[in-house]
């Protein structure tokens, strides 16, 4: 295992410290020790069940909504303990966004979508203009009034993936957690959720699980092999892929494990 | 020969029957109710209060006091069934007290009617003075609906599909959020019509309030909780114990009045998933 190498002088935004999680006596995850720079996009890959998903979703504490999950271990967020007593969960959330692999919107218009992040944490400002700006960041905004209006299960898979990031986005969170979010995508739709995340990167700090190695080697600066829930390596994305140092890694990029 | 064929229509053939079947229990079902009570179909026997004379006698007390007993059950036992499902689905942690809790109910809800009667004499009768009043009915009626509102409401919001709690909550929503705007709108069809089933099984029960001592001759209907307990059920019950053919018109109208008034709820029911519906963002 590696110490990440520190680019910058801040603190990183996410760090794990020996974290373990387990589902009753199933064990997810094993004494994971990795932290996330600002303004960093981090991959995690690694093949099905090898804690991905639930390494997430420890950075906004989602996993404790799972009944009989024992985490152990610390998860920092800017340097503040999130499992400490005084920290509201909730807040957690509103501050580090995610994503799922299904797109899972709510049952209503584009609008109600959009705007359940700020309405459930009381936002102040005008719903419709941000809902504007955030369907203009993810580009579904043609600039009719209908497009808000729309029934949001009508849109494509790929539409709706861009409405759950624009839904996310409108919280103005710090962190985004993208938890596959192009595996259930065509080819065509998957390259624009790419293209999103790409442009994402100047104003958010973005940990990205995925399966598409190449998708990892694309996008991200720093890039973490998760392997039946321990972190194999983690690296530079150009180094662990073109000169990784654990055998298993260079097995899992050269396609040994599938 | 072609087998599979066959026996899909031989089976088909069988479904067919058994469908037919129960349309035609419906349909004589319907008839022979409506053929006794023939000679009571008047407006004044729904009003009426019944009489040693079965040509004067009317339900017009026991209606009332049926739709007393249902608005009761209903206001007792719906928030307190609804409220148990949400706190045992959404707030207990799933534990082995939520799983005792649950095998209890699953158990109280097969417990026969008569012996809720027998708890509410002690209970609600006796032991809180209540009296053979249309309190203690509603009362005790309403304990027995409870069990099927919560076991249904249970399944109903355990249906809700975990992804899209997942998802609000990932939004930075609070538990209250989350069961108020996304859970109990996905599961209220389902608790509708699992309360609406509740409520009408338990507005036709005689036996839990014969054993509370439902007044069996009642001349006046009843203006409220406190007035004694008479109902549409236990009304049928005293009609259907004397031998003249006119009693037994008699009892098939009020079986007609009380299915009037389940059809009343049903298409309260109705009108309230309607409305959800339509109000559903």
């Amino acid at each position: 295992m590696n110490a990440p190498p520190t680019r910058t002088e801040a603190p990183p935004v996410l760090a794990a410290e020996d974290l373990s999680v387990r589902f009753g006596p199933k064990t997810a995850l094993t004494g994971v020790t990795l932290s996330v720079a600002r303004g960093r996009v981090v991959s995690i890959i690694g093949p099905s069940a090898s804690g991905k998903t639930t390494l997430l979703r420890a950075f906004n504490r989602l996993n404790e909504l799972t009944p009989g999950v024992v985490t152990t271990g610390t998860v920092r967020f800017n340097g503040v303990d999130i499992h400490d007593e005084g920290v509201d969960p909730v807040e957690v959330r509103r501050r580090v966004g995610m994503v799922f692999q299904q797109a899972t919107l709510f049952p209503g218009s584009v609008f109600d979508n959009v705007a359940f992040g700020p309405r459930a944490s009381g936002y102040a400002g005008d719903l419709q203009e941000l809902a504007e700006e955030m369907l203009t960041a993810v580009d579904l905004w043609s600039g009719a009034a209908e497009d808000l209006d729309a029934p949001a299960l009508t849109l494509s898979a790929g539409q709706q993936q861009r409405l759950c990031i624009a839904r996310t986005l409108a919280l103005k969170p710090e962190v985004l957690l993208l938890d596959e979010p192009a595996s259930a995508l065509d080819p065509a739709a998957t390259a624009r959720i790419e293209a999103l995340i790409h442009a994402l990167k100047r104003d958010y700090t973005i940990v990205l699980a995925t399966h598409g190695r190449r998708q990892a080697a694309r996008l991200s600066d720093m890039t973490a092999y998760l392997a039946g829930g321990e972190l194999v390596e983690y690296g530079p994305t150009e180094s662990l892929f073109t000169n990784p140092r654990d055998s298993r890694t260079e097995s899992y990029l050269t396609g040994r494990i599938p | 020969m072609n087998a599979p064929t066959r026996r899909r229509d031989t089976l088909g053939i069988a479904c067919g029957a058994a469908a037919a079947a129960v349309m035609a229990a419906f349909v004589l079902l319907a008839v022979f109710l409506l053929g006794e009570a023939r000679s009571v179909a008047n407006p004044d026997f729904l009003l009426d209060a019944p009489s040693r004379a079965a040509g004067r006698a009317g339900v017009g007390p026991a209606l009332a006091g049926t739709l007393w007993l249902a608005l009761l059950t209903a206001a007792l036992a719906l928030p307190v069934g609804i409220g148990t499902a949400i706190y045992l689905e959404e707030y207990a942690s799933r534990n082995r007290l939520a799983a005792l809790v649950g095998s209890a109910l699953a158990s109280l809800a097969g417990v026969p009617s008569v012996v809720y009667g027998v708890a509410g004499l002690a209970l609600f009768v006796r032991g809180l003075g209540m009296g053979p009043s249309i309190l203690a009915g509603g009362c005790t009626l309403a304990v027995l609906a409870l069990p099927t509102v919560i076991v249904t409401s249970r399944v109903a919001i355990r249906a809700v599909p975990e992804e899209m709690r997942l998802a609000a909550y990932s939004l930075g929503a609070t538990r209250w959020q989350v069961v108020r705007g996304e859970v109990l709108p996905a599961a209220a069809p389902g608790i509708v019509a699992g309360s609406c089933h509740a409520l009408t099984r338990t507005i036709g029960e005689a036996a839990p309030l014969l054993v509370l001592g439902a007044a069996a001759f009642m001349t006046f209907a009843p203006h409220g909780p406190g007035d004694p307990l008479t109902s549409l059920p236990t009304r049928i019950f005293a009609w259907t114990t004397r031998s003249e053919q006119d009693f037994a018109s008699l009892a098939a109208g009020a079986g007609i009045a009380l299915m009037l008034v389940l059809l009343l709820v049903n298409l309260a029911a109705l009108a309230v998933r309607r409305r959800m519906r339509g109000g559903a963002r």
